[in-house]
């Protein structure tokens, strides 16, 4: 006996077929793998990074000088670890490097005193030039900048500069000093005559070995209003702030929620917002490494190029 | 290098209600201090999982400063002296549990979740324990007990009870039916 013919049910068959069709799952980093994912299927030891990576590049085998953190800032990467990646950090520095092997970019502080020049396709003769005080310098990375400020025609200027911007022709420190504070944005609401300088100022010069000399000068403010609170951060360039605040503004600067004397001791809040001590000294062992190598490299060519020309010369003679 | 040893949140838990209603920040430091010294002194803890999680990350920090800057260090001295409420601790830090993590690798601490009671509240409990610690283990360490002495003996004399069942069952009542059977044939 036949079985009995049963009506195909097509939309089950189609249901039941669906999913062998191809997809398009969106996906939000289809192109990219997460760093902790890499990380946990590394096998070998020489990819991972543990112990055996600072065993063969131990930083107590180059002495780096302690200062030399200080005056590259730039190179520090971004503090947030899980937005970090190790091979765009690295492959940045190397660009970092090369840039500065090109142009020389000097140390310098919050609180000197630079003069930049800058390509200008609509400025005469193709440059600009700008002195100012640096009241910020931040960034991590290729996107450090600093903030130039200065008064022109009776008008506060603030340029900021990308540090690493192609454009850049010229980078000198005119007065080589350091303030009391790590940002001077309060200089907006100060007289102009705290940022007035001289565009055609003559650079003051410092011997090679000597500390940075610090500048303690303390900037009476204007009268309020204010671009900001600064009575609430406690600026230690600033002559006191009690004669132009009230009685409820000095309140209010005492209360739990502005001070926040909780955060002084939080561990976790400094390991999550800034970096290790060891990586630091890591990268900066590395950075100084590839720095003399450069610095070789191009005595080297420059040896060669003399004594080339040192031949040419003695053909010329001949 | 990540200079964590554990996973962490990248912003902190707010551990709302520390300290009842309307608690803030400033409680939330102040419930972990006593989380921290509690821990330091018993090497074990019993809380919800969010207080242990928060937990492991000062506990570790702090025992991290103490390895690396050791205890002439004016700034590790006043974080200990801040969160370890009891002062006798700080001589545990720097004398027992620095020289016991001197060597880690790994992280100093060990979590481990709890069951969740049903019917109850719901809360997801934890363990947070110091490693190395003088107590009994939270997971049982599972040893293969198939080969130890007396397990191979045991396992032996039954084999050969039961050889002996099989062959014997036939001698023992007399009756040789199968045996004859085969003979004959």
């Amino acid at each position: 006996m036949a079985a009995p013919c049963r009506k195909v049910n097509y939309q089950f068959v189609k249901r039941s077929l669906r999913c062998f069709e191809p997809r398009v799952i969106p996906c939000r980093w289809s192109n990219t793998l997460r760093n902790q994912i890499v990380e946990k299927h590394r096998h070998s030891p020489l990819s991972s990074t543990r112990e055996l990576v600072k065993q063969q590049d131990d930083p107590s085998d180059v002495l780096v000088p302690r200062e030399f953190r200080f005056v590259h800032p730039d190179f520090l990467p971004y503090p947030i670890w899980n937005r970090r990646d190790r091979v765009r950090e690295k492959l940045e520095r190397e660009d970092m490097l090369k840039r500065r092997a090109v142009l020389d970019i000097p140390e310098f502080y919050v609180g000197s005193i630079m003069a930049v020049s800058i390509a200008d396709k609509n400025a005469p003769g193709k440059q600009n030039r700008f002195v100012g005080i640096c009241i910020d310098r931040a960034g991590h990375g290729l996107n450090h900048y600093f903030v130039l400020r200065n008064a022109i025609d009776g008008q506060g200027v603030e340029i900021k500069y990308d540090m690493y911007n192609p454009l850049l022709q010229k980078i000198e420190v005119l007065k080589m000093e350091k303030r009391l504070d790590p940002q001077l944005y309060y200089l907006r609401d100060a007289p102009l005559e705290y940022s007035t300088f001289r565009l055609d100022m003559e650079p003051v010069p410092i011997s090679k070995g000597a500390h940075v000399p610090l500048n303690a000068i303390k900037v009476k403010l204007n009268p309020r209003p204010w671009s900001r609170r600064w009575e609430r951060s406690n600026l230690k360039g600033v002559e006191p702030l009690d004669d132009y605040i009230t009685e409820k503004m000095k309140k209010q600067k005492q209360h739990p929620q502005i001070q926040k004397t909780w955060e002084m001791h939080d561990l976790m809040l400094k390991a999550r917002s800034s970096i290790d001590d060891r990586e630091v000294d890591q990268i900066m062992n590395e950075v100084y490494k590839r720095k003399e190598k450069i610095q070789k490299e191009k005595l080297q060519k420059r040896g060669q190029e003399g004594k080339r020309e040192g031949k040419k010369a003695q053909e010329v003679r001949r | 290098m990540n200079m964590f040893r554990f996973p962490v949140r990248n912003t902190p838990r707010k551990l709302k209600k520390s300290f009842g209603v309307g608690s803030g920040p400033a409680e939330r430091i102040k419930k972990l201090q006593m989380l921290v010294t509690a821990l330091i002194r018993n090497e074990r803890l019993e809380a919800k999982e969010s207080y242990c999680l928060e937990t492991r990350g000062y506990a570790e920090q702090l025992i991290q400063i103490a390895i690396r800057n050791g205890d002439r260090h004016a700034e590790t001295m006043e974080k200990a002296d801040y969160w370890l409420l009891e002062k006798d601790l700080v001589h545990k830090l720097f004398k027992v549990l620095v020289p016991r993590y001197q060597n880690y690798t790994t992280a100093f601490t060990d979590y481990h979740f709890l069951p969740k009671k049903v019917p109850g509240s719901g809360v997801q409990m934890g363990i947070l324990e110091l490693k190395g610690n003088p107590w009994p283990p939270v997971v049982p360490r599972q040893r293969n007990q198939k080969y130890l002495l007396t397990n191979v003996l045991i396992s032996t004399a039954k084999e050969e009870y039961r050889m002996e069942k099989k062959i014997s069952p036939d001698l023992k009542n007399g009756t040789h039916d199968k045996l004859n059977q085969l003979d004959n044939t």
